[in-house]
């Protein structure tokens, strides 16, 4: 009640001060008036009141009654706007919260679907995964065994944020209650894709690429469920080719079979592997070229492998204009010399 | 009841009649321009809502006097369709989809006490009371 | 948004021409439009996406969608005028071999 006794003077200061002169001076402390004023949540209809009723008292015998009433319509009007701020002042105190909750449940998927870039001898592991909004569609994870051979597991949800996470979640906990013994590339998609098929909806899929690194062998040995192809880097011609590989996504036929491939890789040489998010980024001017994205990789093949996985993230983050347009995962496996 | 009075909301003008009806009596309580406009919305948006959604029903303005308080209290009553989720219709942003019950929200924070009763398939009560300061 | 959809719904066959782009914003309007289309029994469908410039994975997840639910009713279902970078999105998806995309139009069969 006292700023609305105050807010009175300060308005009737404005006015006076402003019909005397018409100064700018007095407009621009008529902005921060209502900068005052929003922030105590004023309607503009109380400020179409007060307007008035300062008009009468300062011209009581020129302020006509048409002029008087010409006001009850604009203050109608106002409390119409005034309707709507209320409800907008609302909206954004509920948007507030929604946003807590999504910091909170992308917490709670990180610690859920946490997993860390091994340490594994004569190799050199880097991977970066980050989401469009708050939620990660994408997901990669590593798990070491005791013969030292490591697994990986990089996959993508349709879509990405809140929907697109609560999936990710039922893959990990699928993927945690897969025999240990089982776990050859073709026999995780399949047991994989009969777990989506059965419990996602029509148009949601996944795509999955699952390879274990023999580090006694140097054998890569993967299969893939329709994802992003993964790229093979020759260090002595220095040259990227794509990993062959073919697969249905996984959640569309629960009968499918998936091939596996085997890819032997050298001292120096580097398997790469990516979320669509990484060949979809997109500029201004259209899609970024392969040739970006292996000109990038080059740029900084002189750095340890989570070296190049962040620096050339933070080039396409750059390219992008800093808004990606979806969940953006890239790892990098290199064999040491 | 003589501190009570209605009107039948069937067409768009009954809509104007109503606000006409709360307007007066809002002026005779003593109302100021600014309140007087906020129960006139309040009154357009639960008759549009019948007008619109529930076919028929009627708004009646009352004169509340309580423990020294002077008041106006808005009954919208309809026998249309009702709503099965009152917790949806009286959260923001729902509005703005359209559908019976739209704006109630907003009519909720015009006034300063609020109430609704509805069963789906038997209709919608809601009483809005405005206290003068 | 940025999309358009249009049906030609006769007897025997059911054309869509989408225009624009299928994102995880327009595709939400194309699943409402034609998910309804591939619940007939026996439906004949065909998906013109010559106009459609960029589609993302929501996109091609209405398109699964299409294709189950024709598959379920014993329908058909065909995709044409794909650009070299859907061609890419639906072969390397594994979809290329279970939706037929290979681009001839009906009319120019007959």
């Amino acid at each position: 009640m006292d700023f609305r006794r105050s807010m009175e003077s300060k308005y009737r200061e404005l006015l006076t001060s402003y019909l005397k002169g018409g100064s700018e001076q007095a407009l621009y402390q008529s902005q921060k008036f209502s900068r005052n004023a929003l922030e105590r949540n004023i309607p503009p209809e109380e400020m179409v009141s007060l307007h008035k009723n300062l008009m009468i008292e300062l011209f009581p015998d020129d302020f006509t009654a048409e002029m008087q009433e010409s006001f009850d319509i604009l203050l109608e009007v106002m409390v119409g706007y005034g309707f709507a701020y209320r409800e907008h002042q609302n909206l954004k105190h509920i948007q507030q919260e929604l946003r807590t909750e999504m910091e909170i449940a992308a917490n709670v998927q990180q610690t859920l679907l946490g997993t860390e870039v091994p340490c594994v001898d004569g190799m050199d592991i880097g991977a970066i995964s980050v989401p469009a909004k708050h939620m990660n569609g994408d997901y990669f994870h590593f798990v070491k065994d005791e013969n030292n051979s490591v697994s990986i597991a990089i996959a993508d949800v349709i879509g990405k944020g809140l929907p697109a996470a609560l999936c990710m979640s039922m893959i990990k906990y699928a993927m945690d209650s897969l025999p240990e013994n089982r776990k050859s590339p073709t026999v995780v998609l399949e047991n994989l894709n009969r777990v989506v098929e059965q419990n996602v909806d029509l148009t949601m899929f996944i795509t999955m690429l699952y390879g274990t690194y023999n580090t006694a062998s140097h054998c890569f040995s993967y299969a893939s469920a329709g994802h992003e192809p993964g790229l093979y880097y020759d260090a002595t011609q220095d040259e990227f080719s794509e990993l062959p590989a073919k697969g249905l996504l996984l959640g569309i036929d629960k009968k499918t079979k998936y091939r596996e491939y085997e890819k032997e890789v050298m001292p120096g040489d580097m398997i790469i592997l990516m979320s669509d998010g990484v060949t979809e980024s997109r500029t201004e001017e259209g899609f970024i070229e392969r040739e970006t994205l292996l000109s990038l990789i080059k740029k900084y093949l002189h750095l340890s492998a989570q070296g190049v996985v962040q620096n050339v993230y933070k080039e396409l983050e750059k390219l992008q204009d800093f808004q990606l347009r979806d969940d953006f995962t890239l790892i990098i496996l290199r064999r040491k010399v | 009841m003589d501190n009570q009075s209605c009107v039948k909301i069937i067409n768009e003008w009954d809509i104007v009649s109503a606000r006409q009806l709360g307007r007066n009596v809002a002026k005779e309580l003593g109302f100021g321009t600014v309140d007087q406009a906020r129960i006139t919305t309040a009154i357009s948006e639960l008759a549009r809502n019948i007008f619109l959604y529930a076919g028929q029903g009627q708004i009646c303005i009352e004169k509340m006097y309580e423990s020294g308080k002077v008041g106006l209290r808005i009954i919208s009553i309809d026998k249309g369709p009702g709503i099965s989720d009152i917790r949806q219709v009286m959260e923001d942003g729902y509005s703005t989809s359209g559908g019976l019950g739209a704006g109630l929200p907003g009519v909720k924070r015009l006034m300063d006490e609020f109430m609704i009763d509805s069963n789906p398939g038997e209709g919608t009560d809601i009483q809005a009371t405005k206290w003068l300061r | 948004m940025n999309i358009n959809i249009n049906v030609n719904n006769n007897e025997t066959l059911t054309e869509v021409t989408v225009n624009g782009e299928i994102d995880v914003y327009t595709a939400p309007k194309l699943k409402e439009e034609l998910i309804p289309l591939s619940e007939k029994e026996n439906v004949d469908m065909i998906v013109d996406l010559s106009g459609v410039s960029y589609m993302d994975s929501t996109g091609l997840g209405v398109f699964v969608g299409l294709f189950k639910n024709v598959r379920a009713h014993e329908g058909s279902f065909k995709i044409i005028g794909l650009s070299s970078r859907l061609q890419r999105l639906f072969e390397i998806t594994g979809l290329a071999d279970i939706i037929d995309i290979s681009g001839k139009m009906e009319g120019e069969i007959r």
